[in-house]
């Protein structure tokens, strides 16, 4: 049996890929389970899902602590040790990361391989919604699935032009991935849970909720308090009328960025 | 309503962030503005919904069904105490206030039992994951309105809610969205003001569940009210109608449902269908405010 | 003191009364309607000082009284039949924040007006301590005694005292009435906690709360310890008290068999019983008062004392069995030397239940204690 972890946000479609690579292997005549984590799931959120792949029936029903397997498809996600939380003695650890896995700060007796998911995303799809080019590299790397069952997978649950384009982003992804070295980077994962945020409370920091973040020119600002009043997280504050914003609390939505009058903020693309 | 101009609304913040609710939450940003309005003499009371923020005030929770109910409880209790200064407050979704916690509702209204109740209408059950509420507008997709050869979306549109509210002869019913905060905080302060049973329902969109980039949240809540599908007014006493946001002419709705992935799917005609619905409905709306009088 | 003739439904108005509540909520229902009139009199005449909600149903009933305990106000709520399983839903809630509400529960079953016990037993997963009285003098004083165990510390969980439609809710007979001082003494005001209060606002305070299953189920077990504290408190004070507040053994000793009853049943079954020992026969008579938490530990005695246990359930749990006879069994599965159990159903929707009716079942449970073989074990009376 092999067992997968995913991380992603809510929005990513973590979720959805666990669920086309169930579909993937089913269509070559093996098991699988796809695992949502419990709990309701936010956008922007970080979120967890599970896969289970096997030659005969499945009937384990726990959650996996102990994945031969983790899959990140957020580029900020990729920098946190605990994704590695529980994986496998000489385990995969497969990264939306846009450096080769020798820049990988995470390290560890497993092997880390990583693909530039987001780019390719951006590129392919227009938006950053990262699991299908994150399959591709799941199967150059592991083998575990071809790349015509997944294709075959997205094609049927996305007909019509976003299927094509994401079989786009799964072919790109196949070719771009850098394939696993041994993990040396200097963080290890300790014995924590891995990111996952469901349900309801005050959360300390959302800071890796974001792909971009809002940039204020206080030169060109005019104080006109709209991107304070509209802020549904109160992470901009005013100081001598001019917004000055609170990273922990930013989520990225970008609201500022698209009320400002004088376009005197700037989303930038979160360097990882 | 109190007039207000963006420099009057006060800086403090009585939400506790970052919550847990989706980037662009526009019910997160009217827990934001709502709260900041009422001040610390507050009970809040919610009923199973999204989270949108986790405010510094006391705060109690009941089953779905039982808003109006748990608020009554709460209100009364208060006045037992002796704490007549402190308000017993609502934030609710539209599920909890137009569907299954309408019972409730409208006994508490019709007691006019001393409370203030906020809709945080998104106009579907967002919490389950997008399911149609009564409060979903015509044609709108939703994971139970679908869209196919079958299927055109929610097939009827949305409950007249604060109609129905002001016919209880409440004290104060109003309207409010998001995009605009002086119009809203200036209702929340007059509600403050009053006794007996307050409603105000605030159109909060939410990118998830109406498939719209979350940058987008104030310019989908703006087109509602600048295309007249969300018109801002308010009921006083059951009696008294005024509109509070009067543009010369309203904007095409196809500007406002173009933006969303819930409406993609309109074809001409069906956009044309609720351009005559909107333009009907904001003729009558006109009429009510010219006489100023609602119509019981 | 002082004498009242007074119907179950004017007891339990009374007792709410005397308890000083301060927030009352019912909707009507047949048999119960009566205590929202009486509790409507009593605040129209000046003589309690309460906020009185007419609600537009049960369920909203429940969750008013929920809400306003929360706040910090005694509450009341009353119900039947339909009404009681209407409110359902929040009776989790109400048990789950550990909220000290009381509730009357005049028993209705649901297949007619009449009553049997089917209406507050379906409640029995709510977490709600379950009383079951016998006359109006123990409508009244069970009122008082419930508020004085649901707001102690160490329980803090509402309580429904039930008792029999009809029987005993429209049924006058001389009532006891405390002064309201003794009552005052004996029950001091309630305090919530948390408190709610703005100026109490605790940011790091759950945002939503329920107590765990465990001890939400622990805290229900050690409530016994406080029910019979109260109830024999409540016996110094006022002269009267309820066995030892979760079950009451009449004539039972020498007794090589017992009768189990509820309610008004039980009270009947005293004559029966007294007739049978007129003959000299070796019987006596168990009320179980608290079938929620349930008094293993009183049935473990029992059953190690007696050969024959007869309990006479006024309800079924459809396709199981009844639950007293369930209850008992499972109490004494793991004495050394088991007597026997057997069933009655009896009473089932209003059915009467005469004093022959009794007798009989009596010599039954009193053949299988001389070990001479009985059949059916579980029988339809």
């Amino acid at each position: 049996m092999i067992e997968i972890r995913f991380h992603g946000r809510g929005g990513q479609g973590a979720v959805t890929a666990s669920r086309l690579i169930a579909e993937a292997v089913a269509k070559e005549g093996k098991y699988a389970q796809a695992i949502p984590m419990y709990g309701t799931e936010r956008r922007g959120a970080p979120v967890t899902a599970y896969v289970r792949i096997d030659y005969r029936p499945i009937r384990r029903r726990d959650l996996v602590h102990e994945p031969d397997i983790v899959i990140v498809i957020d580029p900020i996600l990729s920098r946190k040790p605990s994704v590695a939380a529980g994986l496998k003695s000489g385990g995969l650890l497969l990264l939306n990361y846009p450096t080769p896995p020798e820049e990988v700060e995470i390290g560890g007796d497993f092997m880390v391989s990583t693909v530039d998911a987001t780019t390719i995303a951006l590129e392919t799809l227009g938006r950053p919604i990262t699991n299908t080019a994150v399959l591709g590299a799941f199967s150059r790397v592991t083998g575990i699935t071809k790349l015509k069952s997944l294709e075959e997978a997205i094609l049927k649950r996305f007909p019509g032009e976003i299927g094509k384009r994401n079989v786009e982003a799964l072919r790109r992804a196949y070719e771009e991935v850098h394939l696993p070295k041994p993990a040396k980077g200097p963080l290890r994962p300790r014995e924590e849970e891995p990111p996952h945020v469901t349900g309801y409370g005050v959360l300390k920091s959302v800071a890796d909720w974001r792909v971009f973040r809002p940039v204020v020119d206080l030169e060109k600002c005019v104080g006109c308090r709209l991107c304070w009043i509209y802020c549904p997280e109160t992470a901009i504050s005013l100081v001598d009328e001019k917004p000055i914003i609170d990273y922990d609390k930013c989520k990225g939505c970008g609201i500022c960025v698209h009320e400002c009058p004088v376009k005197a903020i700037e989303f930038v693309r979160e360097s990882v | 309503m109190e007039k207000l101009t963006i420099k009057d609304i006060p800086l403090e913040e009585y939400t506790i962030t970052p919550g847990s609710a989706c980037q662009g939450c526009g019910p997160a940003l009217a827990a934001r503005l709502v709260f900041k309005a009422l001040g610390d003499k507050v009970i809040r009371h919610g009923v199973p919904s999204c989270p949108d923020s986790v405010t510094r005030t006391p705060h109690t929770f009941s089953v779905f069904e039982s808003a109006g109910a748990a608020l009554t409880g709460i209100s009364r209790a208060l006045k037992v105490l002796g704490r007549d200064d402190v308000l017993a407050v609502g934030f609710i979704g539209d599920g909890g206030t137009y569907d299954i916690g309408f019972q409730a509702l409208s006994a508490a209204a019709e007691r006019n039992e001393d409370i203030l109740w906020f809709c945080k209408n998104n106009e579907a059950y967002m919490n389950t994951g997008i399911q149609r509420s009564s409060a979903t507008p015509l044609y709108a997709w939703t994971t139970t309105t679908q869209v196919g050869p079958r299927g055109r979306g929610k097939e009827t549109p949305r409950k007249n809610l604060p109609f129905i509210v002001a016919a209880h002869h409440v004290p104060y019913v109003a309207t409010a969205s998001i995009a605009f905060p002086t119009d809203l905080i200036g209702k929340v302060l007059h509600a403050k003001r009053l006794r007996g049973f307050r409603f105000i329902d605030i159109l909060c969109p939410c990118p998830t569940g109406w498939r719209f980039d979350p940058s987008r949240t104030i310019e989908v809540a703006r087109l509602a009210v600048q295309t007249g599908m969300w018109a801002l007014y308010e009921i006083i006493d059951g009696r008294e109608f005024r509109l509070t946001y009067k543009p010369k002419k309203l904007k095409p709705v196809e500007e406002y449902l173009r933006i969303q992935g819930r409406f993609r799917h309109l074809t001409d005609g069906e956009i044309e269908e609720i351009q005559r619905m909107v333009d009907e409905n904001w003729e009558r709306l006109l009429k009510l405010d010219e006489e100023g009088e609602f119509p019981l | 003191m002082t004498v009242e003739v007074m119907v179950g439904n004017k007891a339990a108005a009374t007792g709410a009364k005397l308890s000083r509540v301060q927030v009352a909520v019912a909707f009507p229902v047949t048999p119960q309607t009566t205590i929202v009139e009486y509790l409507n009199e009593f605040i129209t005449k000046g003589e309690m000082d309460c906020e009185f909600i007419n609600v537009e149903g049960e369920l909203s009933a429940q969750v008013v009284v929920q809400a306003a305990s929360r706040i910090g106000a005694r509450t009341f709520c009353c119900t039947s039949g339909p009404g009681c399983l209407y409110m359902h839903h929040p009776m989790h809630d109400t048990s789950s924040l550990r909220l000290p509400v009381v509730m009357a529960v005049v028993h209705r079953g649901n297949k007619g007006m009449q009553p049997d016990h089917t209406d507050l037993m379906s409640h029995i997963m709510t977490g709600w301590i379950q009383w079951y009285v016998e006359n109006n003098q123990e409508v009244l004083d069970s009122i008082i005694m419930a508020y004085r165990v649901a707001e102690d510390m160490r329980v803090r969980i509402p309580i429904a005292v039930g008792y029999d439609g009809y029987i005993l809710s429209y049924t006058a007979e001389p009532v006891d009435v405390p002064e309201q001082e003794e009552v005052d003494d004996f029950l001091p005001p309630y305090k919530p906690t948390p408190s709610l209060m703005p100026e109490d606002f605790d940011p790091k305070a759950p945002l939503w709360w329920r107590v765990p299953w465990e001890e939400h189920h622990k805290v229900i077990v050690d409530a016994k310890e406080v029910i019979k504290e109260v109830n024999e408190e409540f016996g110094k004070r006022f002269g009267r008290s309820y066995g030892n507040g979760l079950v009451e053994e009449y004539r039972c000793e020498d007794a090589e068999a017992v009768i189990v009853a509820m309610g008004t049943i039980a009270s009947t079954a005293r004559d029966a019983i007294d007739n049978l020992k007129a003959e000299g026969k070796p019987i006596g008579l168990v009320k179980l008062k608290c079938l929620v938490p349930f008094p293993y530990e009183d049935f473990q005695r029992i059953g190690s004392e007696v050969r024959a246990i007869g309990m006479i359930d006024r309800n079924v749990c459809l396709g199981v069995g009844g639950v007293g006879h369930t209850f008992i069994r499972n109490a004494i599965y793991d004495l050394e030397e088991r007597p026997k159990v057997l069933g009655f159903h009896a009473g089932l929707a209003g059915k009467e239940v005469k004093v022959s009716d009794i007798e009989r079942m009596a010599e039954k449970v009193l053949k299988a204690a001389r070990g001479e073989s009985v059949s059916p074990l579980v029988e339809w009376v």
